[in-house]
């Protein structure tokens, strides 16, 4: 209906609007007024002109003001808050480094405590064993990649299907597991010492190691005997593995590697026993009397220690 | 001259006073500012044109601040705030421009 050559009037009223909209726009609201009419006994009104006039500069100073008073706050609190991690950051460092100094102080004044005693090489190689220690050898490295999300294979846009070559939780401990079995000394997983109580489990989305987050690709390092490579691979896990590659497009490397660097595991956390409280009568239903809830072995799917490690 | 003095007291009582301005007020400042420009552009025009008279520009100016605030504010309430202070804002802003185009006509002649 629109536009059709039956009504001219419509499109010419269209116009006629918009003109009669901006010429009444344009006309002054003087336009009545015929003639100067500033005679001397209207001091009020120039008064109240002046006021006018007063207040616009007012209105002006006010409004730029309170742009000026609104807009920097939520720029002044982002560079607090800035400014506030910067500071955070800072001190974190300092503690970092103060940590790394009282380390190597410990390490050293053991060191000297334990000379000539064999008992130095001792603590080394349990340390090493434990995971307590950072070490550096040959060893492999198996990748382990997501296989691509399915796409649709028209519009190339991500179907909702489930992706059977994620990688989870299962395929990291197993993988450590087939390591630890396959003779490895030590094993990290992105760079996450493995230690007797390492857990790796699945939360949401995203994979824990020792509850830290590591993200794909994930690269599980291990020093081990130099056929560890072959010993994965001929194992029924690295079979597993390559039926996965094959099947869902998982993507696994294992390279033999040289010069590994393998850091050094969170320090385990002591746990003592503590009496039953007092407070509670030994008829108490609750006061359990062993009081060892706390000192129970790590809880999910922790790694077996190394069997034959060190 | 004394119109640019009084507008000049203005802005400086304005940076001195520094009053606060309250929540309820906030969204009509920048409505009344362009109704007061479009008053002020508009008085220039008439005293260029040698048709200025007092009391209209100050009628005009309360009449432009307070329908320019009351349509917002009607507009706040049926929630059409935003956009009836756009509306607002474009009618001011063709008649400022309209206005200054008069005044350059009649200070350039072009």
């Amino acid at each position: 209906m629109t536009g059709t050559p039956t009504r001219p009037t419509r499109r010419g009223g269209a116009s006629d609007l918009l003109a009669r909209l901006f010429g009444n726009l344009l006309d002054s609201e003087y336009a009545h007024t015929t003639a100067p009419r500033t005679r001397p006994g209207r001091l009020a009104a120039r008064a109240a002109a002046l006021t006018a006039l007063v207040a616009t500069g007012f209105l002006l100073a006010v409004a730029y003001q309170s742009v000026l008073a609104t807009e920097p706050a939520a720029s002044k609190a982002r560079a607090k808050l800035v400014s506030d991690v910067r500071e955070r950051q800072r001190q974190a460092d300092a503690l970092q480094k103060q940590a790394d100094r009282l380390r190597d102080d410990v390490a050293r004044q053991r060191e000297a405590a334990l000379a000539g005693s064999g008992d130095a090489e001792r603590l080394f190689d349990l340390g090493a064993a434990s995971g307590l220690t950072a070490v550096h050898g040959d060893g492999v490295v198996v990748r382990l990649t997501d296989a691509p999300a399915p796409v649709d294979p028209v519009t190339g846009k991500p179907t909702g299907a489930t992706n059977l070559g994620r990688v989870l939780d299962r395929d990291l401990q197993d993988v450590a597991n087939e390591l630890w079995r396959d003779g490895a000394e030590a094993i990290a997983i992105n760079g996450e010492r493995l230690t007797a109580t390492s857990t790796i489990r699945q939360a949401g989305g995203a994979i824990l190691v020792d509850f830290r987050p590591v993200t794909g690709p994930y690269e599980v390092s291990a020093v081990g005997p130099s056929d560890l490579d072959r010993r994965f691979q001929a194992s029924d896990t690295g079979q597993r593995f390559r039926h996965y590659v094959a099947a869902y497009g998982m993507q696994v490397s294992v390279k033999r590697t040289k010069g590994l660097t393998l850091p050094a595991g969170p320090d385990p956390r002591l746990r003592y026993a503590v009496p039953a409280p007092t407070g509670s009568p030994t008829g108490s239903p609750t006061g359990s009397p062993t009081a060892g809830g706390s000192a129970g072995p790590s809880v999910g799917s922790s790694v077996p220690s190394p069997s034959g490690g060190g | 001259m004394f119109a640019v003095v009084a507008l000049g007291v203005g802005v400086v009582l304005g940076l001195v006073l520094e009053p606060t301005v309250p929540a309820q007020l906030q969204p009509y400042l920048p409505i009344a500012v362009v109704a007061a420009l479009d008053a002020v552009f508009g008085g220039v025009r008439a005293k260029l044109d040698k048709i200025f008279d007092d009391k209209q520009f100050v009628v005009s100016f309360v009449s432009n601040v307070l329908v320019a605030a009351l349509i917002v504010y009607v507009g706040d309430h049926l929630g059409v705030g935003g956009q009836l202070s756009t509306g607002v804002v474009v009618v001011f802003g063709v008649r400022i421009f309209g206005n200054v185009a008069a005044i350059r006509r009649h200070l350039f002649r072009a």
